[in-house]
């Protein structure tokens, strides 16, 4: 579904990615760890081009993304959600603008059909009465479960996440991840960018461990967590579990 | 003491030769209304332009694109910041508009409007500059493109954060509009400077003019935290 090849990043002299060659099959549940400034998130922003790579090409559903026009970009951008860390709601809309501001101004749905799908998110995401809310109102954990419902408001084909719960008080992060797992049950495409162990074991097809730009080591996380190859990787799992 | 008595003593004489005598209110409502329209004229303009010179600036800063528009940006920045406001009112009437029969209020809401852009721009892109770059992340992620997130995002928090700042630049326009009188336009302060060369009274209509402006910019300022009021109403937590 994502197929990226021989990309590199550099921001001037410092080289954040390089020749990364991947693919993320539909359904595939991805996790991306690291240490930070390994190049995880900017390997992350790269697949819906919110960096521009220095080289390479990335393609999604065949249509090479790097290489097309702005309007082409913006149809292909629909239909990758992304949740960022600190969550990026519009603090000057109520939660329901929130959610459907960019399915009506896109012309995707109308009024009446996009308060319905925000309604219909906003239970799904377990915050039913908050459509009236303003963002601020909102703590950290409800904050990133109304980033999801509005990413999920495009009806997304893959949900991409950068480190959905590294800005969260610790007793939020459990109602984030559980939602996010079951996004994952139904069979949404995910990559995910995050330092939850528990959560990678649990929930990933695929863990990779990224380091000085470079994917060094891949697998299924039972093998990934329990027979790891990369002196790296070793040194990084013994000092994060 | 004997002179504030004096001045009290005088005072209803004194208020009936300056105002009331062969009408002579009428120079300052006359000078009020042109102040008004130029202020109002000059408001619209400079907004529109600070608007888009703002845009163009901040489209720039964040992307590299317009290149050529910043440039010309930059230009009118620095000439009309750069040089007094009378001075600018002067050349627009008697250079650029020197040769043709012009309405001169309309040269002034020019000359005003013109020099108020500059400062709006400024107000504006900085405005632009504050939101967090991840909003435009957010909306561009959305699959909006840069205008619409601009539009629908951006700006409506930017604006929010600049009016303050507005508001006080549409202030100092109100006032500065008082050195009309240099091209023979009758504003507020010129009428009361007719009144006075007739009367040969200062501190009468003088006095009058400063209370008038300060009448109209106290209303202004109610407006504005009006506005701010309203707009505020999603900071509650």
């Amino acid at each position: 579904m994502i197929d990226v090849s021989h990309l590199y990043k550099s921001f001037g002299d410092l080289a954040v990615l390089e020749d990364i060659s991947e693919t993320i099959e539909k359904g595939e549940k991805v996790v991306v760890i690291g240490p930070s400034g390994s190049g995880k998130s900017t390997f992350l922003r790269c697949l819906n081009l919110l960096e521009t790579p220095t080289s390479g090409t990335i393609t999604f559903d065949g249509e090479d993304i790097t290489h097309c026009s702005g309007k082409e970009l913006d149809r292909l951008r629909r239909r990758m959600g992304m949740v960022f860390q600190h969550f990026n709601l519009f603090p000057h809309l109520s939660i329901r603008k929130n959610i459907t501001l960019a399915p009506v101004k896109l012309g995707l749905m109308s009024r009446e059909e996009a308060n319905e799908t925000a309604e219909r998110l906003l239970k799904r995401v377990g915050l039913p009465d908050k459509a009236d809310s303003y963002p601020n109102m909102l703590s950290g954990g409800q904050k990133q479960r109304i980033a999801i419902a509005r990413s999920l408001a495009m009806n997304p084909e893959v949900m991409l996440f950068d480190e959905p719960t590294s800005a969260l008080d610790p007793e939020m992060v459990g109602e984030v991840l559980d939602l996010m797992k079951q996004l994952a049950e139904e069979g949404m495409t995910m990559v995910v960018v995050t330092h939850e162990m528990g959560f990678a074991r649990e929930v990933a097809s695929r863990v990779l461990f990224m380091a000085d730009g470079k994917i060094l080591e891949q697998n299924p996380p039972d093998e990934f967590f329990n027979a790891p190859n990369n002196p790296r990787l070793k040194d990084f799992l013994s000092k994060v579990i | 003491m004997d002179a504030i008595k004096q001045f009290f003593a005088n005072f209803g004489r004194k208020f009936v030769i300056n105002f009331v005598e062969q009408n002579r209110w009428r120079y300052l409502a006359d000078g009020l209304l042109n102040t008004l329209i130029i202020t109002l004229g000059a408001v619209i303009l400079g907004f529109l332009l600070g608007f888009i010179v703002a845009v163009v600036r901040s489209t720039h800063d964040k992307t590299g694109r317009m290149k050529v528009g910043n440039f010309f940006a930059q230009i009118y920045l620095t000439v009309i910041r750069g040089t007094p406001m009378m001075v600018q009112l002067l050349i627009i009437y008697y250079v650029i508009f020197g040769a043709v029969n012009i309405n001169k209020v309309f040269c002034a809401v020019l000359a005003f409007g013109i020099n108020s852009g500059a400062y709006v721009a400024e107000i504006i892109r900085s405005g632009i500059m504050s939101i967090d770059n991840g909003q435009m992340e957010a909306g561009r992620s959305l699959g909006l493109n840069y205008r619409r997130t601009m539009l629908s995002i951006i700006l409506p928090q930017a604006f929010k954060t600049v009016l303050p700042a507005l508001a006080n630049e549409f202030i100092v326009l109100l006032k500065e509009t008082s050195v009309a009188g240099y091209i023979a336009i009758q504003d507020l302060t010129k009428g009361g400077d007719i009144i006075r060369s007739q009367t040969f009274e200062a501190y009468m209509p003088l006095l009058a003019v400063a209370a008038i402006y300060l009448v109209m910019v106290i209303g202004l300022t109610k407006l504005v935290r009006l506005l701010e009021r309203r707009l505020a109403k999603n900071d509650r937590r």
